[in-house]
C-alpha cells in the first residue's frame, strides 16, 4: 500500500512539470508581459524599460528562465546554447562543482522552485511566497469550509433521495438540483448580495473576510492576539462574513454531488447482492446504510477526489465577488498586471495541492474497495 | 420417429405453422429511433429542448425584431435633463430597464448577447468534442505509448485550474479586445482533456471485444474498425458530454467576460453586459444584473435538461 | 437422467399438513406498453421435506414465482394480484413485511443464479454468513462466525477458516455458489428455493452443486424448490415436477408420472427436444415458433400456437384437469377425446422411450414404465 502510494506519487512528477512547463510557456509567449503596464506611460523611457527587463531576468530566453525559475540554472550565469537553451555552465550552483538544484547546503544556490523561491512579485517587489503565505489561509478557510459542509449535504441528500425514490422529496430534490445545478456561481453570488445585504434584508456584510472597523487584519498578530482575547467576537464575525460565500461555493456543488450520490446509490440497490441481503432478512434500512452504501461510496470517492480542481476555480469567482483576501483574487489581480512570478507560484501550489488530493482520493478508494489490488 | 410429427392432413386443420410466429409482431428498433422513442417521454428534456432552440431563434432571429440599437446610449424619456434618474427600471419604453452608467437597454443586450454567447458555447463545445473524440479513440485504440503521451497530456491539462488558465490565456490573447472567435478558441482548446479520458476508456473497453478480433482476422483495416465499429459506442456518451459542455462553456464565457479578460464590451455578450452590474446593486438597479443572468439560467437549465434527457435516452441499460 | 427416472421411485413423505400449498399465484407488471402477467394462476403443494421441480423456458414465470413466495418483487411495477400461498398454514402473501423478514433467511432460505454478482464485493463471506445468523439467532460475533464456518465446512469448502476472511472475488463462480449455498443454509431453513442454482456455472461444476444440494436436502430433512430449465436436474433431484408455460402451470406431479407418461403436448416437446445417441445423425427436432410476447397472449390455451395437436377448441383456454395427484391443462385430457389423445400417447410413448432406450448411458437396461 506504501508502495502504490509511493508509485502514484512519483507518475505524478511528470504531470507537476508538464504543468508548469505549460503554463509559463503560455506566459511568456502571450503578448505583453509585465512591461505592458509601461505602455501607456510616456514618461517611461525604452532604456528604462530595458533596464526593468533585464533587472527581472525579462530579457532571458524563455527556457532560460524557466531554468532559473526552477531552480536547476545558476541566475548568475549567462550565456546560451543555441541562442535559447541555457548553457551547460549553468547548471552548476555557486558551489562548483554541485549542481544548482540541490539543497542550498550544498550547492549554495537559493534560487526557484527546489529552493522555496518563487521569485518576486512584479507589482510590488514582495517575495512570491509571502504573499501566497498570505493569501491561503483565507482561501482554505472559505474552501475547506464549503467543502466540508456541501459533502455532508450532499451525502444526506443524495443517499435519503435515492431512498425515498419517487416520493415528493424525491421530486422536490430534483428540482431543487437542476435549478442549482445550473446556477453559475457568479450570478448565485450576486443573487445573494442583492438579497441579503441590502436593505429590505441586510443579513450579512457586502464582502470581505472581516469587519475594517473592529477587527485588525486577517494574520497580523494583532489578529490572533484578538482571537485569543475575544474568540466569539473575531469567530462570531468570521462567520457572519462566511456565510454567504460559502453558501455561494456550495450550492453548485451540492446539487451535481447529491445527484451523483443518488445515482450511484440507485445504481448500488439495482444490484444483485441486495436481493440476497433482502432474501437474508436484512431489514430495509440494513440493505440501504450497510450493503447499498458502502458500495455506493466507491465512485463518489472517485467524483469527489476529481473535483478538487474545481474547487480553486469556484474559489475565484467567489473571493472575486465577495472581496475575499485570498488566492482566488490574487490570481486575477496578478492576470490584470502580468505578474508573472505570482501566477507561476500560485499554479504550484494549486498543482501541488491538485495532485496531492487526486492521490489521496487515488489511496482511499484502494481502501475503501478490497478488489483493487496495489501492485 | 415418423409417427412423432404426424402430418398435418391426419389432423382436423391446425392453426397454420404461420401463425406460430405471429406473436414475433413486435416491431424492432434500431438504437436511435428506440433513443427518440426514449427521449421524446423525457419530459423534462423535451421542455428543456424547445427552451433551447427557443432561444436560439430569440437570439437570432430577435436582433432584426427588435429596433433597438444595444451600444446606444438610451434617449430619456420625456427629456428629464439633468434630473435624470442613474437608470430606468423596466417599463414599456425599456423593458428589462437601462444599465446604469451608460444607459444601455438592456432588452437589447441581452437580445444581441445571446448570438455570441450561444455560439461560443456550442461552437466551443463541438470542437472540443471533435478533438477530444479523436485524441481518445487514438489513445484508446492504439494504446501502448500513444497512449501514454496522450493522457500525460491530458492529465496535465486536466490538472490545471481551468479558470485560471482560461483567464490567463484570454487575457493575454485578447488584451481585453477579445473577439469572440479567440475566446471560443480558447474554450475549444482546453475543453476536450475530459472527453478524451472518456472516449478513450471506450476504446479501450471496446477494443479488447470479440467482435474486434473478428474484424481484423477478415482483414478490416485500423482506420475503418474504429470508426464503423468502435466509435458509433461512442457516440452516445460524446453527445451527452457535448451538450453538458455547453453549458459549462456559456457560464465559463459569461464570468470570463463578466471580469473584462473575456469578448469585448463592443460585441455584447450576457457574460461582458454584466461587468459592472455589481456595483450598481447597492443603488437598487436589480435589474441589469438579473436579465442576462436570468438567460443564462434559463439556457443553462435548458441545455442541462436536454443533456440528461438525451443521457437516459441513449443508454441502453436506462428504465425509461 | 434416465438413470434416475428407471430407479424405483422414491418413498412419498408422510401426508400431513404440507409446508407450502400455494393456490392460483398471480403476479402482474405494470409496465409503460401494457401490463405483463408474468404469473396468472399457479397451484402446487408442497410437503415438508419434500423436494419440487419447476421447469420451464425462460419467461415461464417460474423465478417470478419463486420471488413472488418471499415477497421479493418490487411493488411498484409489481402487483401480487391473487392467490395464497400457505408456508405452515400462513399466507406469505399478506404476511406484515416484518414477519416476512423473519421467515427470510430463518424458515425460507434461497439461492440465486448467478453467484458472480449476488454477493456482496465489499464484505468478507464470513460477514455475510454470519449477517445471516446473527439477524435470526442470538448469538454473539464470535458464535455466528464459528457457525459461518461450519457453514461453509458443511459444503464441502476446504479449510473454511481461512476462507471466511476472503472476498467474493476471490473466490471461483462453483465457490461462490457454495459460499451462497452455505448462507442459505446457516439458520437451518424449512424450506430452500434455488434458482436455477447451475446456469451459470461450468458444466463439471453443475454436477457437483447439484450433488451438493441434493445431499444437504437429504441430510436436512429441508424442502426443496429447484427452478430449473433443465429436466435432466429434475429428474435427478425431485419427487415432483411443475411444468410451467406463459404464466401458467401446464403439467404437475410425480417426476416419474409425468416424464414417463407425458400428458401435455408442452412436456412432451420438451422431452423431445433433449439430444439423444438414438437421434445421432438426424436434426435436433425443436419446438416450432417462439414463446409468446407477454404483450400479445394468444387467446385460448397459450401454446396452441406451437402444438401439433391443436383443433379449434383449444380457442379456450383449457382448465387444469386433475387425475389424481397429477394436474394437467389440456383438452387432449378432457373426457371425451379420446381418438386425440390416444395420438398424442402414441407420440409421447415413443418419445419417452427413445429416451429410455439411449445407448449412450452405459450400463443400463430399461424398465418398463409404470403404468
Amino acid at each position: 500500500m506504501i508502495k502504490y502510494a509511493i508509485r502514484r506519487t512519483l507518475l505524478a512528477i511528470p504531470v507537476l512539470f508538464g504543468i508548469s512547463l505549460v503554463t509559463f510557456w503560455i506566459l511568456q509567449l502571450a503578448p505583453g508581459g509585465p512591461e505592458a503596464r509601461f505602455a501607456q506611460n510616456t514618461r517611461v523611457t525604452p532604456e528604462q524599460i530595458a533596464e526593468f527587463r533585464a533587472r527581472w531576468g525579462l530579457d532571458q530566453p524563455i527556457p532560460v528562465q524557466y531554468c532559473r525559475w526552477l531552480g536547476f540554472c545558476n541566475p548568475e550565469v549567462s550565456g546560451t546554447v543555441l541562442g535559447v537553451f541555457p548553457s551547460p555552465l549553468a547548471l552548476i550552483g555557486p558551489n562548483a562543482p554541485w549542481p544548482n538544484f540541490l539543497p542550498t547546503a550544498i550547492s549554495g544556490a537559493d534560487n526557484g522552485v527546489f529552493h522555496g523561491d518563487l521569485g518576486f512579485s512584479i507589482q510590488n517587489g514582495q517575495p512570491v511566497t509571502d504573499v501566497i503565505g498570505e493569501r491561503i489561509g483565507p482561501t482554505i478557510i472559505l474552501a475547506g469550509t464549503a467543502w466540508i459542509l456541501w459533502l455532508i449535504c450532499a451525502f444526506l441528500l443524495g443517499v435519503l433521495a435515492a431512498v425515498k425514490r419517487y416520493s415528493v422529496f424525491d421530486t422536490g430534490f430534483t428540482i431543487a438540483t437542476y435549478i442549482g445545478y445550473a446556477m453559475p456561481t457568479f450570478l448565485l453570488g450576486l443573487l445573494l448580495i442583492f438579497l441579503f445585504t441590502q436593505p429590505p434584508l441586510k443579513l450579512f456584510p457586502v464582502g470581505g473576510m472581516w469587519d475594517v472597523r473592529t477587527i485588525p487584519s486577517f494574520g497580523t498578530d494583532a489578529y490572533w492576539q484578538m482571537l485569543a482575547q475575544q474568540p466569539l467576537k473575531v469567530l462570531g464575525d468570521l462567520a457572519q462574513h462566511l456565510v454567504l460565500p460559502v453558501i455561494t461555493l456550495m450550492v453548485v456543488n451540492v446539487a451535481g454531488d447529491s445527484r451523483f450520490i443518488r445515482a450511484s446509490m440507485l445504481d448500488a440497490l439495482d444490484q444483485d447482492f441486495i436481493k440476497t441481503a433482502k432474501a437474508k432478512g436484512v431489514s430495509d434500512r440494513g440493505v440501504t446504510y450497510h450493503h447499498a452504501l458502502r458500495n455506493a461510496l466507491l465512485p463518489a470517492i472517485t467524483n469527489i477526489g476529481l473535483e478538487i480542481p474545481f474547487l480553486f476555480a469556484g474559489a475565484i469567482v467567489t473571493e472575486t465577488i465577495f472581496s475575499w483576501p485570498g488566492m482566488g483574487r490574487l490570481s486575477i489581480e496578478a492576470t490584470r498586471n502580468f505578474d508573472y512570478p505570482i501566477l507561476m507560484g500560485v499554479l504550484v501550489v494549486t498543482a501541488i495541492i491538485t495532485v496531492g488530493a487526486n492521490i489521496l482520493a487515488d489511496i482511499a478508494y484502494a481502501v475503501v474497495d478490497p478488489r483493487v489490488k496495489y501492485d | 420417429m415418423a409417427t412423432l410429427q404426424p402430418s398435418i392432413e391426419e389432423l382436423t386443420p391446425a392453426p397454420a405453422p404461420g401463425t406460430a410466429d405471429y406473436e414475433v409482431s413486435l416491431v424492432s428498433l434500431n438504437q436511435w429511433q428506440l433513443a427518440w422513442r426514449r427521449f421524446r417521454k423525457h419530459r423534462m428534456a423535451m421542455i428543456g429542448t424547445g427552451l433551447f432552440f427557443a432561444i436560439i431563434l430569440i437570439s437570432f432571429v430577435g436582433p432584426f425584431i427588435v429596433p433597438y440599437d444595444p451600444l446606444s446610449i438610451s434617449t430619456p424619456i420625456k427629456g428629464c435633463g439633468s434630473g435624470c434618474p442613474p437608470s430606468f427600471a423596466p417599463g414599456n419604453f425599456h423593458p428589462f430597464g437601462t444599465t446604469g452608467g451608460l444607459q444601455r437597454d438592456i432588452f437589447a443586450l441581452v437580445i444581441n448577447g445571446g448570438r455570441l454567447s450561444l455560439l461560443i458555447g456550442v461552437g466551443a463545445s463541438m470542437i472540443s468534442a471533435v478533438i477530444g473524440a479523436v485524441v481518445g479513440g487514438v489513445a484508446g485504440y492504439f494504446g501502448s505509448w500513444w497512449d501514454g503521451i496522450l493522457m500525460r497530456i491530458c492529465d496535465v491539462l486536466l490538472s490545471l485550474p481551468l479558470l485560471f488558465v482560461i483567464l490567463v490565456v484570454a487575457n493575454f490573447i485578447g488584451q481585453g479586445k477579445g473577439d469572440w472567435y479567440t475566446v471560443l478558441l480558447v474554450f475549444a482548446l482546453l475543453g476536450w482533456a475530459g472527453l478524451a479520458r472518456l472516449v478513450r476508456s471506450v476504446f479501450l473497453s471496446l477494443r479488447g471485444e470479440t467482435f474486434v478480433d473478428a474484424a481484423r482476422a477478415v482483414g478490416v483495416p485500423s482506420r475503418r474498425i474504429i470508426f464503423k465499429h468502435i466509435l458509433p459506442n461512442a457516440i452516445s456518451p460524446i453527445i451527452v458530454a457535448t451538450t453538458l459542455s455547453i453549458a459549462a462553456v456559456i457560464v465559463g464565457e459569461a464570468f470570463v467576460s463578466y471580469l473584462g479578460f473575456g469578448v469585448n464590451p463592443l460585441t455584447p455578450t450576457w457574460g461582458n453586459v454584466l461587468s459592472n452590474a455589481q456595483n450598481y446593486l447597492s443603488q437598487g438597479n436589480w435589474w441589469w444584473a438579473f436579465f442576462p443572468g436570468l438567460f443564462i439560467v434559463v439556457t443553462v437549465l435548458a441545455v442541462n435538461f436536454m443533456g440528461d434527457g438525451l443521457r437516459d435516452a441513449l443508454d441502453p441499460r436506462s428504465r425509461l | 437422467m434416465t438413470e434416475a427416472l428407471a430407479a424405483p421411485p422414491r418413498p412419498s413423505p408422510a401426508p400431513d399438513q404440507p409446508l407450502l400449498d400455494v393456490r392460483g399465484l398471480k403476479t402482474y407488471f405494470h409496465t409503460l406498453d401494457g401490463v405483463v402477467k408474468a404469473v396468472d394462476g399457479v397451484d402446487f403443494t408442497l410437503p415438508r421435506g419434500g423436494t419440487i421441480g419447476i421447469v420451464g423456458e425462460s419467461g415461464s414465470g417460474k423465478s417470478v414465482t419463486a420471488y413472488t413466495l418471499m415477497r421479493l418483487i418490487d411493488i411498484p411495477p409489481g402487483e401480487i394480484a391473487g392467490g395464497q400461498a400457505l408456508f405452515e398454514g400462513r399466507d406469505l402473501l399478506t404476511l406484515p413485511m416484518g414477519e416476512m423478514r423473519r421467515i427470510r433467511g430463518n424458515d425460507i432460505a434461497m439461492i440465486f443464479q448467478e453467484p458472480m454478482t449476488s454477493l456482496n464485493p465489499v464484505f468478507t463471506i464470513g460477514d455475510q454468513i454470519a449477517e445471516a445468523v446473527k439477524l435470526h439467532q442470538r448469538v454473539n460475533d464470535r458464535e455466528a462466525m464459528n457457525r459461518a464456518i461450519e457453514a461453509l465446512r458443511l459444503v464441502g469448502i476446504a479449510a473454511p477458516e481461512r476462507r471466511v476472511k476472503q472476498y467474493p472475488h476471490e473466490l471461483s463462480g462453483g465457490m461462490r455458489q457454495r459460499a451462497m449455498i452455505a448462507m442459505a443454509l446457516s439458520c437451518e431453513p424449512k424450506l430452500l428455493i434455488a434458482d436455477e442454482p447451475t446456469t451459470a456455472l461450468d458444466v463439471t461444476i453443475q454436477a457437483q452443486i447439484l450433488e451438493l444440494i441434493k445431499a444437504i436436502q437429504e441430510r436436512t430433512g429441508a424442502a426443496l424448490i429447484l427452478i430449473t430449465h433443465d429436466l435432466a436436474v429434475v429428474a435427478e433431484v425431485c419427487q415432483q415436477i411443475v411444468v410451467m408455460y406463459a404464466g401458467r402451470v401446464v403439467e404437475s406431479g410425480l417426476v416419474t408420472d409425468v416424464l414417463l407418461r407425458p400428458e401435455h403436448p408442452y412436456t412432451q416437446g420438451l422431452l423431445n427436444s433433449m439430444p439423444s445417441d438414438k437421434k445421432r445423425g438426424e436434426r435436433l427436432t425443436a419446438i416450432q415458433g417462439v414463446v409468446p410476447s407477454p404483450f400479445r397472449l394468444p387467446p385460448g390455451c397459450k401454446f396452441a400456437p406451437r402444438c401439433v395437436y391443436a383443433w379449434d377448441r383449444c380457442q379456450e383456454e383449457p382448465e387444469l384437469l386433475a387425475s389424481g395427484e397429477r394436474l394437467v391443462r389440456c383438452w387432449l385430457q378432457a373426457p371425451g377425446e379420446t381418438a386425440r389423445r390416444a395420438r398424442f400417447e402414441a407420440d409421447a410413448a415413443a418419445t419417452v422411450e427413445a429416451l429410455l432406450n439411449d445407448e449412450s448411458e452405459p450400463g443400463f437396461a430399461a424398465e418398463s414404465p409404470p403404468a
